[in-house]
């Protein structure tokens, strides 16, 4: 499927709330750099959730642990229900363009309300960033915690056939490509993959990328930088792995029940479509919300909107029929 | 990328966050968002629940603190910090949460209300007290005033009332005016109230406060005037009292009861029934009209003198209530 010889029209206009919502932010640049990275990456680390904070009084048990990778330990947060038997379990990749965030920052938050309301648990990998750590190092070290987790599945108390991979931007990115990985290499299993508006192609040439030059959050040129990070000078190149940029892999059959969701005035608005039009094509199962006039992340920037409300609603539901909680 | 920004909650109560506040509303206003976004946005941008309730045009809007909506529960705490939709109004829009709005509340409110009275305009049209002035307006266009007939409620035929102070009001032809003087118009089909209108008002001039100074009925409605309503005309601002008029007036200053008395003798079909209606014996009755009748120099009890008082009461009562169109 082609399209980047569409004509590209005005970009779609921001929900009206999400836009006085934007207006209502700090001001933030066009495109970010790398030389904002540090800054940010320091922004984050003072919005994460601490393990008090992730034992919501006492409901949940907070433990860490560290898995073996290829590239050195993986750290792991495990986040379970207290006094709970075997439960299903989310395997979360965070964002953060392949550059910044953690395992415990603003953006796993969703993820923790979700395994709170289903009783799950959740273990959260802290994977190595780009640039100080290109690819593989983060797709490896994020499959490598998967290994550990149905390894230790008896111990930690999940079922190890009901562990949903889920990862927000570039953690849906890592999350989808750790689910390719999982398939190719016969891995552990995977009952089911949450992308939350994943970062999945680098080539970063949809009409949705262009459309949103300059707008919103993380437009064309933050993706280019978060790419490049990871990738160096073969991001849009012909040897990019799959295992790295999901858009890449050829063969998308046999892919577990996979959630896809993205806002339509965001720079991932495209890939995310065509990625969920190509598993149905190859006989896959997925379900896709495209919510209108939703710029990147606007679920955790303006939680309070009804589009955001609307946004996290589906996805509880999703789960109860797809793991038969 | 997401996590670099804060939430909207966290605005601080400075300069800055006046500025964001403007321009949240304003970017609402321009994307036409509806009440409840506006609600929403009052809520959030505060941290407390609010609500908007405007019983005139039906609506009730309320969302908590975390952008989700919510029924009303209770009435409103008057010590809410409230807005009213229109100066002078009573208060629409509430923060609920006690005590004086701060700067950044104060400044919710006001753009909140603004622009939720445009919101309010453009979907239901005109305030109600607008509405009512185009129906009673000949000068309005037809269709425009069937649309505000239509808003007001009212069904094929209705008709107007003049309250005290010319204060207008429209009425289906089953409902009866509020307490206090008033001139009913005639039933009427809608698009001829303007007539029903002029009709009430020339009633009201008719309508008594029902006080010792000013006796009689205070409700009169215009099809029962009869040729009444002739003298209306003839009763201009500064015309001269005939001398009838001011003997009345001599009347009503010599003696407390001598227009009460007048009155109920002019206006019951017996002299019996005017003493029972201001409980008084009969017989003393008969002495006050002797008094009174030669204070007047006519007498009040022949078929000509009744219908001279009659006419010299409907004069005063013209006089008292000056034509105020």
């Amino acid at each position: 499927m082609s399209i980047t010889n569409t004509t590209v029209g005005p970009p779609p206009p921001f929900d009206p709330e999400l836009s006085a919502a934007l207006e209502a932010m700090p001001e933030l640049p066009g495109s970010l750099t790398l030389d904002l990275v540090a800054v940010m990456r320091e922004a984050n680390a003072a919005q994460e959730a601490t393990d008090a904070d992730l034992t919501r009084g006492g409901a949940f048990e907070v433990t860490h642990h560290t898995a073996e990778g290829p590239h050195g330990d993986v750290p792991l947060l495990v986040v379970r229900p207290a006094n709970a038997t075997t439960t299903a379990a989310f395997y979360y990749i965070h964002g953060g363009g392949m550059v910044m965030g953690s395992n415990r920052g603003p953006d796993s938050a969703k993820t923790f309300e979700l395994a709170a309301e289903l009783g799950l648990t959740v273990v959260s990998v802290d994977y190595r960033l780009a640039p100080e750590h290109p690819h593989p190092a983060p797709v490896e070290d994020c499959y490598a915690g998967l290994q550990w987790t149905a390894k230790n599945a008896d111990e930690l108390g999940v079922d190890p056939d009901r562990v949903v991979v889920a990862g927000a931007s570039a953690g849906g990115g890592l999350a989808a490509a750790t689910t390719l990985l999982a398939r190719d290499q016969g891995g552990p299993a995977i009952a089911a993959q949450l992308l939350f508006c994943p970062m999945l192609d680098d080539r970063n040439e949809s009409v949705s990328a262009r459309q949103m030059v300059g707008r919103g959050i993380w437009d064309r040129g933050s993706n280019d930088m978060g790419w490049t990070a990871l990738l160096g000078d073969a991001r849009g190149t012909a040897d990019v792995s799959p295992y790295a940029a999901p858009a890449r892999a050829t063969d998308l059959s046999n892919l577990p029940p996979t959630y896809l969701d993205v806002g339509s005035a965001e720079t991932f608005r495209d890939e995310v479509v065509e990625y969920a039009s190509r598993i149905w094509a190859a006989g896959g199962e997925a379900e896709l919300h495209v919510w209108p006039g939703g710029f990147h992340g606007f679920e955790l920037l303006a939680p309070q909107t009804l589009l955001a409300q609307t946004a996290g609603a589906p996805r509880g539901p999703w789960l109860r029929r797809v793991l038969g909680l | 990328m997401e996590d670099l920004v804060g939430r909207l909650a966290a605005l601080d109560p400075d300069a800055g966050a006046a500025v964001k506040v403007i321009a949240y509303f304003d970017r609402l206003v321009e994307a036409r968002a509806g009440l409840e976004p506006i609600v929403r946005g009052a809520a959030v941008l505060t941290g407390v629940a609010a609500r908007l309730v405007d019983d005139d045009r039906g609506v009730s809007v309320r969302v908590d603190d975390k952008g989700v909506v919510r029924p009303l529960g209770g009435p409103p705490d008057p010590r809410w910090p409230n807005a009213p939709l229109h100066p002078g109004g009573p208060p629409a829009l509430w923060l609920e949460r006690p005590g004086p709005a701060g700067p950044v509340e104060a400044m919710v409110l006001e753009r909140a209300v603004s622009a939720a009275r445009g919101v309010l305009a453009r979907q239901r049209g005109p305030a109600t007290a607008d509405d009512v002035a185009a129906v009673l307006d000949a000068t309005v266009g037809e269709r425009a005033r069937q649309r505000a007939a239509r808003r007001l409620g009212l069904g094929a035929e209705a008709r107007a009332v003049a309250l005290d102070g010319n204060r207008p009001k429209v009425l289906a032809a089953d409902r009866e005016p509020p307490p206090g003087r008033a001139g009913v118009g005639p039933t009427v089909p809608v698009l001829d109230l303007p007539s029903s209108w002029a009709a009430a008002k020339t009633a009201l001039r008719f309508a008594a406060a029902g006080t010792e100074q000013d006796p009689g009925p205070s409700v009169v409605h215009a099809d029962r005037l009869g040729g009444l309503a002739v003298l209306a005309a003839a009763v201009g601002p500064g015309a001269e009292p005939v001398p009838d008029v001011r003997d009345l007036e001599r009347a009503r200053s010599a003696a407390p009861w001598a227009l009460a008395t007048l009155v109920a003798v002019a206006t019951t079909p017996s002299l019996r029934t005017a003493a029972t209606t201001l409980v008084v014996h009969h017989s003393t009755l008969q002495d006050r009209l002797a008094h009174v009748e030669d204070l007047l120099g006519w007498s009040v009890r022949d078929p000509s003198g009744r219908l001279r008082l009659q006419l010299a009461i409907a004069l005063r009562r013209l006089h008292q209530h000056p034509d105020q169109t």
